[in-house]
């Protein structure tokens, strides 16, 4: 991209409002600010900084473990967290956690580029399958059930899988990429399913504390705009090919709206994140008492956890088993992904990287 | 458009009420139960708009008709134009109105002013009239594009007070009887029953709400329970104080309900502290957002003070950025939102004083 | 007039998985510039082969979608009204690809 840069000259008086030398190269939706790449770089990583410090995300000496599918944002937050870590001393012991959900012509592609990250930024990786941890892999489990629910299997699953990858790791603390974007789209989600428990968790910027292992999202405040020209313009090595087993999965509305609100207003996106950390939610309306499950020792609400009646549904060759909702109010919702399978849904990553 | 039905369908409902009292109370002689008055306010806002002059008069005329024509008691049609919220003898209340919509350059920021300066009006022909509720035809569907609307707005934290059946938190308490309803469901009522119904421009929604209300209607025509969903969620965020009919009511019409819903006995809670509204949209302020206002000290009310007791989204899409045009801004806003500022940040001493005096003086302590 | 366009963040796969796409476009007879509003339809009918509702909103890009002229967000260009000139590098990156 040496050519573009010599032509810089064309573009005139867009000066950068931060340093006031170098041209400018992007608009901020943070700020309206426009921004060369040096100031951005510094103000990008900076601004992470002073999220980690106010809320105390990491303490010295722990171990961390990052959340990494290969994908945009977990690279950038592997890339960006090994760097603060270098320059402001936090201490920590970082490492990747991958999961390899066994999905040919997807997941092991993906699965490359965290090996290549692994290498990149010096950050040791753990890869945990469905396959060691289930004794199946997702292509097997699509061969069973079709291309219906097999992003419930699949979130379930993953959600357990970081856990128990974590606790290999014996690592303090699971740090995922989730962006502002994501947890705005998260926000307008329970307001239309209902979920006002997950409602009034979904804008903490950690959770779990009382599950076995916390996770936190240094990302939170950060546009996805900003973390996608940030690894453009440091050229950072991601996949973003879209999961084969859910084609169209990011088409959905609730996305869409977002992107629609952030072009008119920027700030919409921050806007709806404040709402949902000040939502008046009274404390009685909070989550079902945890115990553990019978059968594997995942904490649970019920006897057995989602992952072991999924489980036990497949084994038994009776796949629909634990499909049917427990609880009433996102029944609607369910039906909904059913019913429009392949076209548009409210629910726009169903394969389950949104997990709260 | 839409407001008309949902109004005529609210109109229907509350003139059947009102019948029915007649006739209990021309059949009983318990004089205790006062029929009570209904009138009909329509706001005329073509000093915004540039909706020709016949339309706006085929549209009186026609409200006029529907409501001369439903059964006695009487109802009064109001119809009063939009920039009656500047005192009714300063003449030039139309070109201020014009001028402070002007001044705002956001759209949607604009729209939610025009909004804001409705609701005054409705309260001043309520207050002068003498009607003790206000009654809006605010039905599911708009409360959802309200619900959705404000968590984008940022307004999470105020966002319950809007959607209660009640709303004491003005001089004339609102309420929302077709909370509940879906416009569907009134239009079809509407159909069926064949009310008339008036439409009249009220220019489209651009902006954030624009955006929001078609996304609501995508929604809903992917699954038609989606706006009652986004309603219910909404409904279990936990309401303010200030959503139920308040205590000092007329005692009469308090007694009377009281006798008509014999368990029904609302007490106030006098512990509870006091919320700061916002000047110009009236939303209770999060006590986050103060901490600005804190450091203002006196009742004096330049533009700068009046700026920092708005709240963030009325600061961000209503109030002009820079001083002069602040300045300037402040000069030609109607009274009723400067006094509300002034209240507001002299509010907090006043209920001091009260609670200090409540406890000086009461001897019937279990009450507070 | 000889132009760079590079697709990426999965916008490629609506191009036969073609990232960096070498072209001639001129402008429009009688017009003597070409903008990007021009280009992106000129895109959408020789390079776009499937889905086009991914790439394009409108005349626009659909929102989430990142433009950079020369390294430079677009926003800062103009959008639409940006003219384009010999041997511009045109970078179109979808954000709503993956986590």
């Amino acid at each position: 991209m040496e050519v573009a840069e010599a032509k810089s000259k064309k573009a005139g008086p867009r000066q950068c409002s931060t340093c006031n030398e170098r041209r400018a190269a992007l608009k901020r939706p943070k700020t309206l600010e426009q921004i060369c790449r040096e100031c951005f770089y510094a103000v990008f990583e900076e601004e992470i900084h002073q999220v980690i410090v106010e809320n105390q995300l990491f303490k010295p000496g722990e171990r961390i473990a990052i959340g990494a599918s290969g994908g945009k944002d977990s690279t950038v937050l592997a890339y960006v967290l090994s760097e603060l870590n270098r320059r402001h001393n936090y201490g920590l012991d970082l490492f990747l956690l991958s999961v390899d959900e066994g999905i040919t012509g997807y997941r092991d592609d993906s699965l490359e580029t965290v090996k290549r990250n692994e290498i990149q930024y010096g950050l040791p990786l753990k890869v945990v399958s469905y396959k060691d941890l289930y004794g199946w892999t997702m292509d097997e489990i699509v061969k069973m059930i079709g291309l219906k629910n097999n992003c419930t299997f699949c979130g379930v699953f993953r959600r357990q899988a970081l856990d128990r990858g974590a606790a290999m790791l014996k690592v303090d603390k699971l740090a995922t990429g989730h962006n502002a974007d994501d947890i705005a789209e998260t926000v307008l989600l329970n307001i239309l399913r209902g979920d006002i428990a997950r409602l009034s968790r979904c804008t903490s910027i950690t959770t779990g504390e009382d599950g076995p292992i916390p996770r936190c999202k240094p990302f939170k405040y950060t546009y996805e705009k900003e973390i996608v020209m940030y690894a453009y313009f440091k050229r950072l090595d991601y996949f973003s090919t879209e999961c084969i087993y859910s084609p169209n999965a990011y088409r959905g509305f609730a996305r869409e709206f977002i992107k629609d609100l952030e072009r008119i207003r920027p700030r919409a996106i921050l806007d709806i994140i404040k709402s949902g950390e000040n939502f008046r939610i009274s404390t009685s309306a909070k989550m079902p008492e945890q115990g553990t499950c019978e059968r594997c020792g995942y904490i649970s609400s019920q006897k057995w956890c989602k992952a072991c009646v999924l489980l036990d549904g497949l084994n038994r060759g009776l796949p629909k088993l634990g499909i049917g909702r427990a609880r009433g109010l996102n029944n609607g919702l369910e039906k909904d992904s059913k019913q429009t399978n392949g076209t548009k849904n409210i629910q726009s990553k169903q394969c389950g990287t949104l997990d709260f | 458009m839409k407001i008309c039905f949902l109004l005529r369908v609210a109109l229907q409902f509350v003139h059947e009420m009102q019948h029915k009292a007649q006739k209990n109370f021309d059949a009983s002689r318990d004089r205790s139960l006062p029929v009570f008055g209904v009138g009909v306010a329509f706001i005329d806002e073509s000093a915004i708009f540039p909706v020709p002059s016949h339309e706006v008069d085929k549209a009186i005329q026609d409200m006029n008709l529907i409501v001369s024509n439903l059964a006695p008691p009487k109802k009064e049609l109001h119809v009063v134009p939009i920039e009656n919220i500047y005192s009714s003898d300063s003449s030039d209340g139309r070109s201020r109105l014009k001028e402070l919509l002007d001044a705002v350059s956001d759209a949607t920021g604009k729209e939610d002013l025009r909004l804001h300066l409705r609701m005054l009006c409705l309260q001043k022909i309520a207050f002068e009239n003498g009607y003790n509720k206000l009654v809006l035809g605010s039905c599911t569907s708009r409360i959802a594009c309200h619900v959705i609307s404000a968590t984008v707005k940022g307004q999470g934290y105020s966002l319950p007070a809007d959607i209660q059946y009640v709303d004491s938190r003005w001089e004339i308490p609102v309420v929302l009887p077709l909370r509940d309803c879906l416009a569907q469901e009134l239009n079809i009522l509407c159909r069926i029953d064949s009310l008339k119904t008036v439409e009249v421009l009220n220019g489209s929604c651009s902006g954030i709400n624009g955006l929001v209300s078609s996304f609501i209607t995508l929604l809903q025509e992917e699954n038609p329970s989606r706006e009652c969903t986004i309603v219910r969620t909404a409904g279990k965020l936990t309401p303010f104080h200030f959503n139920k009919i308040p205590d000092s009511l007329d005692s009469d019409v308090h007694l009377a309900s009281q006798r008509r819903h014999k368990k029904f006995n609302i007490k106030p809670n006098k512990s509870i502290s006091p919320e700061s509204f916002c000047p110009i949209c009236n939303s209770p302020l999060n006590k986050s957002d103060m901490l600005s206002l804190s450091s203002l000290e006196s009742c004096q009310m330049s533009a700068d003070t009046f700026g920092a007791s708005c709240c963030p989204s009325c600061q961000f899409q209503i109030l002009p950025k820079d001083s002069s045009s602040m300045e300037h801004f402040c000069s030609i806003l109607p009274q009723p939102l400067i006094s509300r500022a002034k209240d507001g940040s002299c509010g907090n001493q006043s209920w001091l004083r009260e609670q200090i005096q409540d406890c000086l003086l009461s001897d019937s302590g279990d009450e507070t | 007039m000889q132009l760079t366009l590079e697709f990426g963040g999965g916008l490629e796969l609506l191009c036969n998985s073609v990232k960096v796409h070498n072209v001639t476009v001129d402008p429009q007879d009688g017009e003597e510039k070409l903008t990007m509003k021009k280009l992106l339809s000129w895109v959408r009918t020789n390079l776009i082969k499937e889905r086009p509702e991914m790439f394009m909103k409108g005349d626009s890009v659909r929102p989430g979608v990142l433009v950079l002229v020369n390294d430079c967000d677009w926003e800062l260009s103009g959008q639409l009204d940006t003219i384009l000139e010999e041997k511009d590098v045109i970078v179109f990156i979808s954000t709503l690809h993956g986590g």
